[in-house]
């Protein structure tokens, strides 16, 4: 089915042009979401429309800038001890929520034990698990998070773990974002923050709206209204867009190139890189995927080049690791593994498999899973890999792949914060196997030790050795086979202004965006 | 009649249980897990077997089932895993879509279909005829996404005569409802037309014609109206292809229905909503089923109901 939806999108592109001129509307619409989000409740922020509709009408302590910095949010500035364990967070006076309560220390130290409360289902736990006694109190275990304290209404004091120098970066995630005291129980569909944006309306499945705060701390956004539409199908959006209904819209994979071809659309695309990486999990527990020279094989068996020009339009770089190029540390793309079938005969020979192996391959039906499934197990089957596709919808994947149960997985990552500790940790570090996201169960105590060392050091430069180091290592035991890190690709109407294509999901705050006539 | 009705709905509800016991047996065995999918893609083992416990999925499936059966009784439908929204008001806000939706289609194919068939039958073989024959090839063929797809790009994309996508008046109704009524028009246009021609051979379209009716009289009130019967069986039947084809319709169409809302349901693998929409959907086809039944009484004197 959507394969046939597909095959109907260069038909539609190839019709008429988007308007030229500027609508008459004042709202800015946003075309990205694709179902409806979880909720507008913080707490409850686990999927990519949730997270940036809450960070729309909410801040953190922190915020990201669209390309990818940190930046002072309801905190305005923070120190750290020199043990690196204590951070002092100076919190903006004068701060309203938008229904005029004043935004004090308390809201802070009573939405982190909202969100580590297990009654409020949230499940995303997480970034405040580096505060002292913070898991204990998730587990019940406490009645309060020892590790943070209010000295008074615009100084809260937290103590963590252990050092953990990008900890500012964790509170500018969605799921952080400061709420008022005593939120109702319909809080997520009526919410009330303090960021640039008031919520108005949300129509299930259909659209959200919002009104600009003009009240807001950090200036009020030049536009009056935002509007994110719902719309599940990419050719749906191409029309809106092409009817020139939305003003924002992520062009799918498929249709990049003819959009690149014709040079009315072309000067609309604007693509930057985004902190996703694809990916092949390789079971490292599993039968012959135990020998580090079979899954080195794998990695010289695939033609990633041609499948990022075939498959991805281009939309992409080769992966020499698992840190996004755009981050510290990362290791410069073409330095490792290249397509070389010979060579990964050899490996598998020496590893004792003269004759090749079986695998299973899992993909879900979504986005270009399928396509990027069948031209991995062709490559592979040049090599003498008989890569079996067992193709289900990402669910089924994701359970088989965290639970172990499947050889590989061809799966994608998208960054929750600019730092290359977002990709070492979750995929690869050992006490993430599993749900953690390191479905290839790879455990290697070095490379453990060596992420571990980063989080504790403080100094950048210093950190981004550590990052190279550990990337290296991991990827001479090829517990992957590294694909590509994806581009995203925008069409923005000629009349938008002040748009940049956010380095984060939830980096674009539309503060600055705004038609002109 | 009315001891009919109630028998009828008496036999409905062990039909409705059977219903929740088969999807809730179904859920539990189908891969996926709803936790997984709360927490996103990172999460560390203890959150997740906390949310189990919060939601009770650890508790073996017996007490899980009369739990949400002894809910349904009740009324409650449960509160999504996902979302938190109580079930009962996610579909009552999105059932009346699907419905506007779903009975602006089946009003485009009655007028549509039926009036092709009737014209069709007038001549058979003529040029109308045929014309309609290849229309009704047509829309049987094509599938409804691609319809839609074809209707976005004509109506929406070159001619700009109507919204692409989305829910609010009349203007953005027309193109999904046509889109999801097409296949029926072609059907009522085939159905309709072969019970014609049986009718129009009869004696009694002889004998009306004979006493000097118009053409219009005899088609309409005579003929036509001893055709009904297959036509309500097909329309009846089709309620449910309006109701599964409308979540393809919804999607391509943005319209937010109840059909993208099971979509959803299924993708997040969240079993209280999955089940509250597939048990409230069974019971309106339950009623549908009951209503064709009475239509048929209705149109044709000799049905009775005992």
């Amino acid at each position: 089915m959507r394969r046939l939806f597909l095959l109907a999108i260069p038909a539609i592109l190839s019709c008429g042009g988007g308007g030229e001129s500027a609508p008459s509307r004042k709202t800015i619409i946003d075309s990205r979401d694709t179902y409806d989000p979880r909720s507008m409740d913080p707490a409850l922020s686990t999927d990519v429309p949730t997270g940036r509709a809450v960070t729309y009408i909410f801040d953190g302590l922190t915020r990201f800038t669209a390309d990818g910095k940190v930046v002072p949010g309801l905190a305005k500035s923070w120190e750290v001890s020199a043990d690196g364990i204590t951070y002092t967070f100076h919190l903006r006076s004068g701060v309203k929520f938008h229904d005029g309560r004043p935004f004090s220390s308390k809201n802070v130290i009573a939405t982190f034990q909202r969100v580590l409360d297990p009654k409020t289902k949230g499940g995303r736990g997480w970034p405040l698990y580096p505060i002292r006694g913070a898991e204990d109190f998730a587990a019940s275990k406490a009645t309060r998070i020892t590790g943070i304290a209010a000295l008074d209404d615009s100084t809260v004091v937290i103590t963590l773990k252990e050092p953990f120098s990008i900890f500012p970066k964790l509170l500018a995630m969605p799921v952080t974002s400061i709420v008022p005291d005593n939120p109702p129980a319909d809080f997520g569909q009526k919410p009330v923050g303090t960021g640039p944006w008031k919520f108005v309306e949300w129509r299930h499945d259909d659209y959200l709206r919002f009104a600009k705060n003009p009240d807001y701390f950090d200036g009020a956004p030049k536009s009056d209204s935002l509007m994110a539409r719902i719309i599940p199908e990419a050719s749906t959006a191409t029309a809106e867009f092409e009817a020139g209904n939305v003003d924002v819209f992520s062009v799918p994979d498929e249709a990049g190139r003819s959009w690149q071809a014709d040079p009315g659309k072309n000067k609309l695309l604007t693509s930057a890189p985004a902190l996703r990486f694809w990916y092949v999990g390789i079971n490292t527990t599993r039968g012959p995927l135990k020998e580090v020279r079979v899954r080195q094989a794998l990695n010289y068996a695939v033609d990633i080049r041609t499948m990022l020009s075939a498959v991805m339009a281009g939309r992409g770089t080769v992966a020499s690791g698992v840190i996004p190029p755009t981050l510290g540390g990362a290791v410069p793309s073409g330095n490792g593994y290249t397509h070389d079938v010979a060579k990964a005969k050899q490996l598998l020979a020496a590893a004792g498999y003269p004759n090749g192996i079986d695998v299973d391959l899992w993909a879900a039906t979504t986005d270009q899973s399928p396509r990027l499934a069948q031209t991995i197990q062709a490559n592979l089957a040049e090599a003498g890999i008989r890569a079996n596709i067992k193709q289900r919808d990402a669910s089924s994947v994701r359970e088989a792949a965290r639970n172990g149960q499947a050889d590989l997985a061809l799966k994608e990552w998208w960054a929750d914060y600019p730092d290359a500790e977002n990709f070492l940790y979750p995929l690869l570090h050992s006490k993430n196997k599993g749900a953690g996201g390191n479905v290839s169960y790879y455990s290697n105590p070095h490379f453990d030790a060596l992420v571990d060392q980063a989080h504790r050091e403080q100094d950048e430069s210093k950190r981004n050795l550590l990052y190279t180091e550990a990337d290296k290592l991991q990827y001479d035991d090829a517990p992957m086979i590294y694909l590509f890190f994806y581009k995203d690709m925008y069409a923005v109407q000629p009349w938008i202004k002040g748009f940049t294509v956010p380095a984060v999901f939830n980096g674009q705050r539309w503060t600055d965006v705004t038609i002109s006539k | 009649m009315f001891a009919f009705i109630v028998r009828r709905l008496l036999l409905s509800i062990p039909t409705l249980f059977g219903v929740l016991v088969v999807v809730f047996l179904l859920l539990n065995v189908a891969p996926g897990d709803p936790v997984q999918e709360m927490v996103g893609e990172r999460a560390d083992s203890a959150t997740i077997a906390r949310l189990r416990k919060e939601l009770r999925l650890d508790e073996p499936l017996l007490s899980q089932f009369t739990h949400y059966a002894g809910g349904v009784l009740r009324g409650d439908f449960g509160n999504s895993y996902i979302t938190q929204r109580p079930i009962m008001a996610d579909i009552r806000e999105r059932f009346p879509k699907t419905l506007l939706l779903a009975g602006s289609a089946m009003f485009l194919a009655s007028v549509l279909g039926i009036t092709l068939g009737v014209l069709s039958a007038r001549n058979p073989g003529g040029w109308f005829d045929r014309l309609g024959l290849g229309i009704a090839y047509l829309g049987i063929s094509f599938p409804v996404y691609w319809v839609g797809l074809i209707l976005i790009l004509v109506f929406a994309v070159i001619l700009k005569w109507l919204p692409p996508s989305g829910y609010g008046g009349i203007k953005y109704l027309i193109l999904p409802a046509f889109a999801l009524g097409s296949r029926s028009i072609a059907f009522l246009a085939r159905v309709t037309r072969s019970a014609m021609l049986d009718v129009l051979g009869g004696d009694f379209v002889r004998t009306a014609r004979a006493k000097g009716l118009t053409e219009r009289v005899v088609i309409v009130r005579h003929a036509l109206r001893n055709a009904l019967i297959p036509i309500i069986t097909v329309l009846g039947l089709d309620f449910g292809y309006y109701l599964t084809g409308s979540i393809l319709t919804e999607t391509i169409f943005s319209w937010p229905g109840l059909g993208r809302y099971v979509v959803n349901a299924i993708t997040r693998r969240d079993l209280p909503a999955i089940q509250g929409s597939v048990l409230f959907l069974s019971v309106v086809f339950v009623m549908v089923n009951l209503l064709t039944d009475l239509a048929y009484a209705k149109a044709d004197p000799r049905v009775a109901y005992s």
